[in-house]
């Protein structure tokens, strides 16, 4: 084992005890031993979703996952020429590098002594390798940024403060064609970026001469780096605020590293994240202007894609399965299961000519981007999309192996009124078109009293196997795993009613 | 609209005025396990009507490994594309278009109300 290896194991380890505020310092190995650098790296993935977060882990990557009691976080170890398939992870909202996890802080008495001691800590923590790991993954994020359109103006809600007494909100992700453009050809782009990663090992850290292109006009000093501190503290015992250990923790950092602070236009982001007795310091890989932003009832209802992934991903997709979401909006989950469950066939179908149009037009612009990337002979995309109601599906009766769906919360779409009729007559349709016996459903809804009341009356049609609760923008949904009796679908007419479940 | 999608819609083409090939990546093991999901008389109707290569009249013996029929229908289910045309519902006989490769299948109220 490496000596940075070991030191980062023990520093893993570490429990802070009241007296023994020093930490050791890892300093950086010889230039050769950086190529063999494990890191430890943190990703927020929505609520509910840990565990299928963490089998997608170990799926791509090899590594076993630590699931945080912090909801939405997990911690996996890997290499640092592994970093550009971290970023492959389609599970993944946000991800961090660790700089020190502490698993049991002692906070001490009064606020002051709290404060005093988050300010010591800054100049005692191990920075160098997750400042490597940092340097390392910004020049990825130049090559994604050229199409990435960021929002100037997200950047007014990222404030210092942490959100309070509760864990952070995870928010709706606006699927715009650009954003969703970016997001998919990082899966295509990605074997280019990984040769990157083998040059740009043992460079200076201290070189900043690429940071500069992204950085404002107006910084006349192109070796300071600007930065700010995020803390997001979730407990009932804490005596200080989220904002007061930001701001003294981040002023020790910026006495310590002569950085400059800055709220808006940062290149490192440093994230101090305390629930309850566990504190983890990290610097930011990516970032969180699109996933942090509170919305309203009246936001957009596009799906996050890492939501739709863990969705499809729930469902356990088989090749040539056949999948289909009956209100596809734009098209997100399709979209998102024909590139990743490349090998089996998609459909997506809504009423509305928008969103039909939409979808195709989304399906259409990536079909290019891969035609232009793989040349001629493409693998083309598995999914066609149709203009169709839910109500009066026009598939042939078993013929679905998968549904899955993001079904209108009525509250932005439709409303809870017409839910009470919708949802009854949208379950009878999936349960026909559904293939009895190995069929399922992942359906993803806000209206839990309606969904149940909806689905107590077809227990001779579908099982509820399994429920994940989630948080969309504020609200609490939930996302149900159904399975398709072995029952075979009669016309209602020919049915005795729907008796309840035996 | 490929055939393979149409073979799951409960209403036949009818008619298509605008047809287009795409090359896709063959996938032999895709195409196999994807035959017994297959509705075959629709798809002998799809073909005809869209003037596709001869299909079988039902699938060879032994099809998982012959790759020249593999092939075949790898070039019927997905390398074909309906653009623009028509489908018909077999019990209504209501017609559907298909435009810019999307069949409209919305019923009016007056419909899904029989």
């Amino acid at each position: 084992m490496s000596d940075v290896q070991e030191a980062t194991n023990q520093l893993l380890d570490v429990n802070l005890c009241e007296n023994q505020m020093s930490i050791q310092v890892t300093e950086s190995g010889p230039r050769s031993e950086s190529e063999h650098l494990q890191v430890t790296i943190g990703a927020t993935v929505p609520t509910g979703f840990e565990q299928t977060a963490a089998d997608e882990v170990r799926e791509k990557l090899g590594s076993s996952c630590k699931i945080s009691k912090d909801r939405g976080k997990i911690y996996f170890d890997i290499s640092v020429d592994s970093l550009a398939q971290v970023h492959c992870l389609r599970s993944v909202d946000n991800l961090f590098v660790v700089v020190q996890e502490f698993k049991d802080y002692h906070f001490k008495e009064t606020k002051e002594e709290v404060l005093k001691d988050f300010e010591d800590l800054a100049g005692k923590l191990p920075w160098s390798d997750p400042l490597k790991i940092w340097k390392i993954n910004t020049s990825f994020k130049k090559k994604k940024t050229k199409r990435r359109k960021i929002n100037p103006n997200s950047s007014k809600q990222k404030i210092d403060n942490g959100r309070g007494d509760t864990t952070v909100e995870k928010d709706v992700k606006e699927f715009t064609n650009s954003v969703s453009d970016s997001q998919i050809l990082d899966s295509y782009e990605n074997p280019a970026i990984k040769e990157e990663v083998s040059t740009l090992i043992g460079d200076d850290l201290t070189s900043c001469k690429d940071e500069t292109e992204e950085n404002s006009k107006e910084e006349a000093d192109p070796e300071v780096l600007k930065f700010r501190v995020t803390c997001n503290r979730a407990g009932e015992k804490h005596c200080f605020s989220s904002n007061e250990a930001a701001r003294d923790f981040g002023g020790a950092v910026q006495d310590y590293f002569k950085w400059k602070a800055d709220m808006t236009n940062f290149d490192v982001e440093v994230l101090l994240n305390i629930h309850d007795n566990e504190i983890v310091v990290g610097i930011a890989l990516t970032e969180e202007s699109l996933h942090r932003r509170n919305i309203t009832h009246f936001g957009p209802t596009t799906l996050r894609s890492t939501l739709a992934y863990g969705m499809l991903r729930l469902c356990a997709p088989q090749p040539t399965d056949i999948i289909v979401d009956p209100m596809c909006g734009t098209g997100a989950i399709p979209i998102e299961g024909a590139t990743e469950w490349s090998n089996c066939y998609h459909i997506a179908g809504d009423n509305n000519p928008l969103a039909v149009n939409r979808a195709a037009n989304n399906i259409s612009s990536l079909l290019t981007k891969i035609q232009v990337k793989e040349g001629k002979l493409s693998l083309g995309l598995p999914i066609d999309t149709i203009q169709w109601d839910i109500c009066n599906l026009p598939l042939r009766t078993g013929s679905v192996d998968i549904i899955v769906t993001d079904m209108p919360f009525g509250k932005r779409m439709g409303s809870k009124k017409r839910n009470w009729n919708l949802y009854p007559a949208c379950l009878r349709e999936m349960s026909r078109v559904c293939r009895p016996g190995t069929g399922r459903a992942v359906l993803l809804t806000q209206d839990k009293k309606c969904f149940a009341k909806a689905l107590s009356g077809m227990g001779h049609l579908w099982r509820k196997v399994h429920t994940v609760w989630v948080n969309i923008g504020g609200l609490h949904a939930a996302v149900y795993l159904l399975k398709r009796t072995p029952q075979s679908f009669f016309h209602p007419s020919e049915q005795d009613g729907e008796r309840c479940p035996w | 609209m490929r055939p393979l999608t149409h073979n799951l819609l409960s209403s036949h083409v009818r008619g298509a005025t605008e047809v287009r090939i795409n090359p896709v990546e063959f996938n032999p093991d895709f195409i196999a396990r994807m035959i017994p999901k297959v509705e075959w008389v629709l798809l002998l109707e799809a073909a005809d009507t869209l003037h596709l290569v001869e299909v079988p009249k039902e699938p060879i013996q032994g099809y998982e490994h012959n790759e020249e029929f593999l092939r075949k229908m790898h070039h019927v289910l997905l390398e074909v594309e309906v653009l623009e045309g028509t489908l018909q519902c077999p019990e209504s006989g209501r017609l559907f278009p298909i435009s810019r490769g999307i069949p409209s299948m919305l019923l009016s109220d007056e419909e899904t109300e029989t």
